[in-house]
């Protein structure tokens, strides 16, 4: 039987040599063909070397210990590390994938390498529907961490680029080829018109009122009917009311 | 600002007539014109029939209703139709209450004498005085007892809403220690930190040593920070210095820093930990996604009453759909309540890569 063989992806050049000699006490018979220090070189470390297991830090640049599972869909076995992330290791948990807590203790990489041993000796096969789960474990992810909505918008201002918070902002009223952002600082532009901000922003927080308005709730200080019988949205701290069309008013019916 | 707001709207809300107050009143009218025409019947300061009998109080009592009724409608109208906000406007619109109650009380009265005593004239003029001084004598009474009475509860509800505000601003101070205390050991970071230094005892011992000591400085005085209210700008400076040493033994040629800082502002006020959390967001968001790394470069400069800090790395920047969320809210949140509407968070896109936070915070000139 060939030797064992084993990458370590890490960021940080202290974690890999850390992870590097402790295996080597556990583990001595396991060669580590490469070392990457960040996701596209592990992904070519792999491709190159075919090893049988891949250590893969989570948090790295360019693409995560994750990312870089699921592109080599299940042709070796991955062990992730991870220093903290809570989220992380209950989704392991859930899907029963082998992970290690930074720092690396001795027990628990031998626990990990009985295990390791135990899949690799029969069939030398890395089980197929590890790129099932590696998905499975991306959705969970994705679903727990990063928020689908609209946070910033981008607006020219003076010779820069201003990052305006999107729950800084009164309202987006739609003004020839642009957008107007009302802040409390005073009004920016963007590209971005009324209809791309309406599918991106988060639909509880930010109300179309009409074909050309989008308001912060939060800053909604009352509604109430014009003497045309129209729907009119009068603002926190801001002197202009809004007007609401036929086609949202019921959005306010509920209230 | 907050209390002149609560006090204004305290005063509206005691102004304001609604339904249910008009209805009080209301009963409050009648049950004093029922005591008027009782006084009034037995007085007999306005004679009607030769002897006092049962038919006097009846037609005292609907005289006395037509009057009270009639007053009460009057203003309850004139406060609906003007939404009157100042005090002055309350009084004006009683008083035009009261003037007309005594019209429209006097025509009815004359055409109930009318009606039962047909062949008598009735005067109203010669006792218009004495129906004059019953009116604003019992509207007085009426208006008196309303108004102390809605004051009394807008005054109770007005101090339970204190007391909530003071309770959740308490709760929010105790949630804003919380999330400081957990910014500045992050679990991410210390664990981190941990691994590399344990890594370094057995490679190199000394920079293992150096690293151990930066932690534990940068653990001691942010720890002590969370409790001291202010601290100075150099020291501030020193810790997040340490703060990057650590990071630069980590990510090595990755990272680069500098702190721009003149020694004339060093020992300007500075609240703690203020502007740590966009370091770590800096290095977090900035240089560690990108593969190559990148520089963090923070300035501090006074310009007129006004103490401007700039923290920028020509990291990765913001991704293209703007949905990163940075936890900024928390950093906006401290500057609120450090310096209301006066501190300031921009976010400007640095050039030509990366992200740059500035804040602008008043400071007093010595």
């Amino acid at each position: 039987m060939s030797r064992i063989r084993a990458i370590i992806a890490d960021d940080e050049e202290q974690l890999r040599k850390y992870l590097r000699s402790q295996l080597a006490e556990v583990w001595p018979d396991l060669t580590i063909c490469g070392e990457a220090r960040n996701g596209q070189e592990a992904l070519a470390l792999i491709e190159q070397y075919r090893p049988e297991i891949a250590f893969l830090d989570i948090r790295m640049p360019g693409l995560s210990g994750i990312e870089v599972a699921k592109k080599i869909a299940g042709s070796c076995w991955v062990v992730f590390v991870t220093a903290y992330d809570q989220y992380a290791v209950e989704a392991f948990e859930h899907e029963a994938i082998d992970y290690l807590l930074k720092p690396v203790t001795h027990e628990r990489l031998e626990r990990t390498i009985k295990r390791l041993r135990e899949q690799i000796a029969p069939s030398h096969k890395p089980l197929p529907e590890v790129s099932e789960i590696v998905e499975r474990l991306m959705a969970r992810l994705s679903q727990r961490q990063t928020q689908q909505f609209l946070q910033f918008v981008r607006a020219q201002q003076g010779d820069g680029i201003r990052l305006i918070p999107v729950e800084e902002v009164y309202y987006f009223k739609a003004s020839d080829k642009y957008t107007l952002v009302i802040t409390k600082d005073g009004e920016s532009i963007i590209r971005k018109p009324v209809k791309e901000l309406a599918d991106e922003l988060d639909s509880q927080k930010f109300w179309r009122i009409h074909r050309g308005t989008i308001v912060n709730v939060q800053c909604v200080a009352q509604v109430s009917r014009s003497v045309t019988g129209r729907g009119v949205v009068r603002l926190k701290g801001r002197p202009e009311s809004l007007v609401i069309s036929r086609q949202y008013i019921h959005l306010f019916k509920q209230m | 600002m907050d209390n002149l707001c609560m006090e204004n709207l305290c005063r509206e809300r005691i102004y304001q007539l609604d339904a249910r107050t008009a209805l009080v009143g209301l009963l409050y009218t009648i049950v004093i014109d029922t005591f008027i025409a009782l006084f009034l019947t037995l007085t007999g300061i306005f004679p009607t029939t030769d002897t006092v009998t049962v038919k006097t109080f009846v037609i005292m009592f609907a005289i006395s209703q037509g009057y009270g009724i009639s007053t009460w409608m009057v203003i309850i109208f004139l406060f609906w139709a003007c939404k009157p906000k100042k005090e002055a406007s309350h009084v004006f619109i009683v008083l035009i209450g009261i003037a007309c109650g005594i019209l429209l009380g006097s025509l009815m009265r004359n055409f109930i004498l009318q009606q039962i005593f047909p062949t008598h004239i009735w005067e109203w003029q010669k006792t218009l005085l004495r129906t004059i001084v019953i009116c604003l004598t019992s509207a007085g009474v009426i208006c008196y007892f309303l108004y102390t009475k809605r004051r009394f509860k807008v005054g109770k509800e007005m101090m339970q809403q204190e007391r909530i505000s003071r309770l959740s601003s308490e709760k929010q101070a105790l949630e804003a220690n919380l999330k400081l205390l957990q910014a500045q050991i992050e679990p991410h970071f210390l664990f981190n930190t941990l691994s590399n230094i344990l890594s370094l005892l057995d490679t190199d011992l000394g920079k293992g040593q150096a690293m151990l000591m930066d932690l534990t400085r940068y653990l001691r005085t942010s720890l002590s920070k969370t409790r001291g209210r202010t601290t100075t700008l150099g020291q501030e400076m020193e810790m997040l210095q340490v703060y990057l040493d650590i990071f630069k033994i980590r990510m090595e040629d990755r990272l680069h820093y500098r702190i721009e800082v003149p020694k004339s502002i060093k020992g300007l006020p500075f609240p703690p930990l203020l502007i740590q959390p966009l370091v770590e967001n800096a290095i977090k968001h900035g240089i560690e996604p990108k593969v190559e790394g990148g520089t963090i470069t923070i300035r501090a400069r006074k310009n007129g009453g006004v103490l401007r800090l700039e923290i920028a790395d020509t990291g990765a920047g913001l991704p293209e759909d703007g949905t990163t969320g940075f936890g900024l809210s928390n950093v906006r949140e401290r500057l609120k309540s450090l310096y209301g509407d006066s501190g300031r968070l921009i976010l400007e896109e640095n050039r030509p890569s990366g992200l740059k936070a500035i804040i602008e915070v008043p400071y007093v000139p010595d």
